[in-house]
């Protein structure tokens, strides 16, 4: 740590290591529901428990976005951050409107609007401590006077973020425009802009990692942001596909959202051939592994998982089925989740001094039973999936039927996310198993280019 | 390409990307209207837009297929099942489904009458909205367009008579009293009557069997009793149906598939293998079918 003002990172870490623990206890719930029948049907039925786990999971990601990017954003700028008291009332603010809107959950206050059930007090709230903490990232960029390109697409993605959030809080009376603007916030964010943050990220760390040339990574991540936005902003036509508007979002969706996978198997390939160049500089083969791992299972979750159904002609047949679930746990998992335990398992070394630079033993069997766990999850949802299209859709076999002929699958799945759940526990024990000690190393950092001293190259 | 080109093509790629998206847009919203019905978005749709809200719908079904996959998709629920079947399921869903045999149930809701008949029409709604044909077949509950698949070995292997405690059900159907609902027990002797209903009619629009479909019977019997053309004896839509079990021949449906010189090929053994009350309760069934 070379910044004292870093140590916020570590109270952001622990409040997401939490909530990711709770987001899996109403996943593994909701599995058990899967098999049925259901003990708790009147207390805690499936609607509440399934909103739970998807509202979890955004907090917390967003939770360590924020903490990775106040540990990124003193050493790119080389200061101390504006104001530390800000970022912990922030923290505060967020992490109370996190628990006071699961509580809600229990008594079903919220909007009932996919992914976007806070109500709107808690909306708000989001929307207070995202200003906040941007004008306090903009303020210390700003006092320090150094942008780097690396941190340009960190703080564009997560100011996208919050601009993005706006159409969320509108009301509409129609119900097929009200689908329509959410996906404004909802895919926009998870297939553009979080995608900018993942790519700032996963540039700090390849370069920190591999010692790979500062100026070749920033390239190649502007390249990757590009691609990305062509492919994901005509991309949000894939959730245009049946829901009452124009005909022609079906072609747009079906080439646009083929192209998506361009940018992600860039990024692997970036992630790759930055290792491959610098044969392995830096000591933290744990954070390696979660860098290059988020790399290489975005490919797979997002980019090829998205495409197997994302053709209208396919998609006709496997819109609202298990199959989107599929997709959606592999790549919410390699995208977010990992490069959020990517950063986590960069940055603790320094903020917990006891442990080992390396990362432990239970690190690297937290990162491989994570991966097989979901590695299989992705699998049980992708058959009883692919089971459900043909008795369901295909054959006119009744829902219920079906899911009694797939219930097997659920089986696989809730044995699955034990595995996964394990390796999940064993990384929040590993987290919390060192004390922190805010120690500033005084060492000098080499010289960093700037976002305009790079421009005028 | 150097880093400069390279955060060119970043912007460039965005701006246009983003310009194109916007007229998209822009253009999408002088088409929701129509493509939507919105003059049909009456105050009862609003109550129900509400009520699915309210109640968090969106967390087990789907709508227009987005939503959670815990429950059926419900686009077009209102040309599958009658008014009358969703306001007896939205009263208490339990009448019509067994947690022990389907291992899940939809939990009994919190709903006022006008919540339930505004979800109704919210639902009827949505399921006219022009949404590119979706879903290109039918989205059933339960029961099957494929006759047999949803029965139990022994009832394919034809060993029921008649229905009973004893009777083993097939997997997806729930074990009833004459306490139920009448749609429901109708509902439960469509699958298990001897030879079962359900064999020959699937209630998928344009799925014909053995017999014709009997998706929508209740609304087209309506307008066959109304029309000059018809000479039968039953004056309304319940004794229509009736007839239709117990005398087939009564009733036919063109075409050389179905009947030949006058004689339905439909079993005519009803009239005396199902006792009255079942028949009612069968007809109710039918007549929930809009």
């Amino acid at each position: 740590m070379r910044y004292k003002s870093q140590s916020v990172a570590y109270w952001y870490f622990a409040v997401a290591m939490a909530l990711f623990g709770l987001q899996l206890v109403f996943g593994l719930l909701s599995a058990a529901k899967y098999l049925g029948p259901d003990p708790l049907i009147n207390i805690l039925p499936f609607d509440v428990t399934k909103m739970m786990h998807t509202n979890l999971l955004i907090v917390w990601v967003l939770t360590g976005f924020m903490g990775g990017t106040y540990w990124v954003v003193p050493e790119e700028s080389r200061t101390e951050l504006y104001s530390v008291k800000l970022a912990y009332v922030q923290l505060v603010m967020w992490t109370l409107m996190g628990v006071a809107t699961i509580i809600g959950y229990f008594f079903r206050y919220g909007t009932g609007n996919k992914l976007l059930e806070q109500p709107l007090p808690s909306k708000l709230v989001i929307v207070i401590v995202m200003l906040m903490f941007l004008y306090n990232i903009g303020m210390t960029i700003r006092r320090a006077g150094r942008l780097t390109t690396t941190e340009g697409v960190l703080l564009g993605g997560l100011g996208l973020a919050a601009i993005l959030y706006v159409p969320a809080l509108l009301h509409y009376q129609n119900y097929t425009v009200a689908i329509f603007y959410r996906w404004w916030t909802i895919h926009l964010w998870v297939e553009g802009v979080w995608e900018m943050i993942q790519g700032g990220l996963m540039a700090y760390l390849l370069i920190r990692l591999s010692g790979a040339d500062r100026e070749v990574m920033e390239k190649w991540l502007y390249v990757i942001v590009g691609l990305v936005f062509i492919a994901g902003i005509l991309g949000t036509a894939h959730h245009y596909y049946w829901i009452g508007v124009p005909g022609y979002w079906l072609p747009i969706g079906g080439v646009f959202s083929a192209l998506e996978p361009v940018a992600l198997v860039g990024m692997a390939m970036y992630a790759y051939s930055a290792i491959r160049r610098s044969g392995l500089s830096h000591p933290n083969g744990l954070a390696l592994h979660w860098t290059v791992g988020s790399a290489v299972f975005t490919m797979f979750g997002a980019g090829l998982l998205g495409v197997a159904h994302t053709l209208p002609s396919v998609n006709k047949w496997t819109h609202g089925t298990l199959i989107t679930a599929m997709h959606g746990h592999a790549a919410f998992y390699g995208a977010y989740v990992m490069i959020v335990l990517a950063i986590i398992s960069y940055a603790l070394p320094a903020l917990c001094p006891g442990r080992s630079e390396k990362g432990s033993a239970l690190g690297y069997w937290a990162f491989w039973l994570q991966l097989g766990g979901m590695f299989g999850m992705t699998l049980a949802f992708a058959t009883a999936g692919i089971g459900q299209v043909y008795l369901e859709r295909i054959m006119g076999l009744g829902y219920l039927d079906t899911q009694l002929k797939i219930q097997i699958h659920f089986v696989m799945l809730t044995a699955t996310a034990s595995l996964f759940t394990i390796g999940v526990g064993l990384f929040i024990y590993d987290f919390f198993r060192y004390p922190p000690q805010f120690a500033v190393r005084s060492d000098a950092e080499p010289e960093l280019p700037l976002l305009g001293a790079a421009a005028s190259n | 390409m150097n880093k400069r080109q390279s955060r060119f093509f970043a912007i460039a790629c965005t701006a246009v990307a983003g310009a194109l998206f916007l007229g998209l847009t822009v253009n999408s919203h002088a088409q929701f209207d129509k493509l939507t019905n919105a003059h049909n978005i009456t105050a009862e749709v609003n109550v129900g837009n509400k009520a699915w809200h309210d109640n968090n719908c969106i967390n087990c079904h789907t709508l227009f297929g987005e939503g959670a996959y815990y429950a059926p998709d419900l686009t077009k629920i209102t040309k599958l099942r009658g008014e009358a079947y969703l306001k007896a399921y939205l009263r208490d869903p339990s009448k019509f489904y067994d947690e022990q045999k389907h291992r899940r149930l939809m939990p009994k809701q919190d709903l006022s009458e006008a919540d339930i008949s505004g979800l109704i029409a919210f639902l009827e709604w949505v399921s006219n909205v022009d949404n590119q044909g979706w879903p290109p077949r039918p989205i059933l509950v339960s029961g099957a367009t494929l006759p047999g698949s949803t029965f139990s070995e022994p009832q394919q292997a034809g060993k029921t008579s008649d229905v009973s405690a004893t009777t083993p059900l097939p997997p997806g159907a729930r074990p009833t009293t004459s306490a139920d609902d009448p749609i429901a027990l109708g509902e439960n002797m469509f699958r298990s009557a001897n030879p079962a209903c359900v064999a020959c009619h699937s209630i998928s629009p344009g799925v014909n069997l053995a017999g014709p479909s009997l998706a929508g019977v209740s609304a087209r019997t309506e307008a066959l009793l109304a029309s000059p053309a018809y000479t039968g004896q039953a004056k309304d839509v319940a004794g229509y149906l009736r007839e239709a079990v117990i005398a087939p021949s009564a009733h036919r449906v063109p075409g050389d598939m179905y009947s030949a010189n006058g004689v339905s090929f439909m079993p005519s053994n009803y009239g005396k293998d199902v006792k009255p009350e079942q028949l009612e309760a069968l007809v109710a069934y039918l007549s929930s079918l809009k």
